[in-house]
């Protein structure tokens, strides 16, 4: 049986330009990135765009990067710094409203071996962007904190690590940004 | 502990990361207090919400389009030693400026030629008088400049018209 090589040792050979090597990185990491970026802007196209300027930015940068820090910080560092910047300049709240976060095609319950109705995917579509919005109206770093945690489970410290705050930042950012959450929900609801 | 204590703690408390003594003074608080038990009911239900929120694959063609970025981002890219040229140039405050000192320079060398023999071309009536070459300058664009055919055509007509009153 093949050894699964370490990220670490994947980023080493990249460093030496290594292209197989950084093509098992991207494909290990490729969904992660994408769906970071894609619930924090809201917009497929845009996701896919800012994550392979992620990618790119990992392949230039890999001679730089030192193991000791955990590379899932490091290229979620890249991505965070990528969606709080870029955005700016792409106008912030252009994209987020009047755009439907799911688009046809989309895969949804995936996981269900039964064929869901066309009115299970209607309303599960219609659910989905319901959250897509409310998340989307959340403050930047309020949004950013919330993603990180609920979708790839990272502690305090790795998100605090990522966004470049102290671990009470990132607890009060998480406090706020849930309760602005739950009322934006419930608006919808009404 | 009281209310808006537990309160600021209650994030950390449904996220797992209070130490064990705190994580039981804030569930001893939930049991007796129905106000902070109906704030993380709130809290658990948008967490829960947010489950929705399906996951996205990337694209079959992801990682093709990657390569062919950071290959034409290579063809692109201004021969190393001169980006720093390229990217100071590119910016909108030296390109604004330039642009004003050239038109400074030009309007300045426009009057200094205009002015001086070293100009081949002068008008004639420039070198006679100083305030010249600014009437010879307004003349030009009178709809009928004298001197011309124009002219010529325009005194013939008048002098027709008086003729036949």
């Amino acid at each position: 049986m093949g050894k699964t090589v370490s990220t670490e040792d994947l980023m080493a050979q990249v460093a030496e330009g290594d292209e197989y090597a950084f093509e098992v990185l991207v494909r290990r990491h490729q969904t992660s990135i994408l769906n970071l970026i894609y619930r924090y802007v809201g917009d497929r196209t845009k996701a896919k765009d800012l994550a392979q300027e992620v990618l790119i930015r990992v392949w230039r940068a890999a001679n730089r990067y030192e193991p000791k820090a955990k590379f899932t910080t490091w290229i979620y560092r890249i991505t965070a710094n990528l969606c709080l910047n870029e955005l700016k300049s792409y106008g912030k709240r252009k994209l987020l409203f009047g755009e439907r976060p799911i688009e046809e095609g989309q895969t949804l319950n995936e996981e269900s071996n039964v064929s869901p109705s066309a009115e299970d995917i209607l309303l599960a579509e219609e659910r989905s962007r319901q959250i897509s919005h409310a998340l989307q109206n959340l403050p930047e770093k309020q949004r950013m904190a919330l993603i990180l945690k609920r979708y790839d489970n990272l502690s305090y410290g790795e998100i605090a690590k990522i966004m470049e705050c102290s671990i009470s930042a990132v607890e009060s950012l998480l406090v706020r940004a849930k309760r602005n959450l739950h009322e934006k929900l419930a608006h919808h609801k009404k | 502990m009281k209310c808006p204590q537990v309160q600021k703690r209650l994030s950390a408390f449904q996220d797992g990361e209070l130490t064990s003594q705190e994580k039981e003074r804030v569930s001893r608080h939930l049991e007796s207090c129905s106000v902070c038990r109906e704030r993380y009911a709130e809290m658990e239900k948008a967490w829960q919400a947010l489950g929705d929120l399906k996951e996205i694959p990337p694209e079959p063609g992801f990682y093709g389009q990657l390569v062919k970025k950071i290959n034409d981002s290579y063809e692109t890219r201004s021969p190393v030693g001169f980006q720093w040229l390229f990217q100071f140039f590119s910016s909108p405050w030296v390109a604004s400026t330039l642009l004003l000192a050239g038109i400074l320079i030009g309007t300045f060398l426009g009057n200094f030629l205009a002015g001086s023999d070293l100009f081949p071309f002068r008008p004639s009536m420039a070198s006679k008088s100083p305030g010249a070459v600014e009437v010879v300058s307004f003349r030009v664009f009178d709809p009928v400049p004298p001197g011309t055919l124009g002219e010529g055509y325009m005194r013939m007509v008048r002098n027709t018209e008086v003729q036949y009153r």
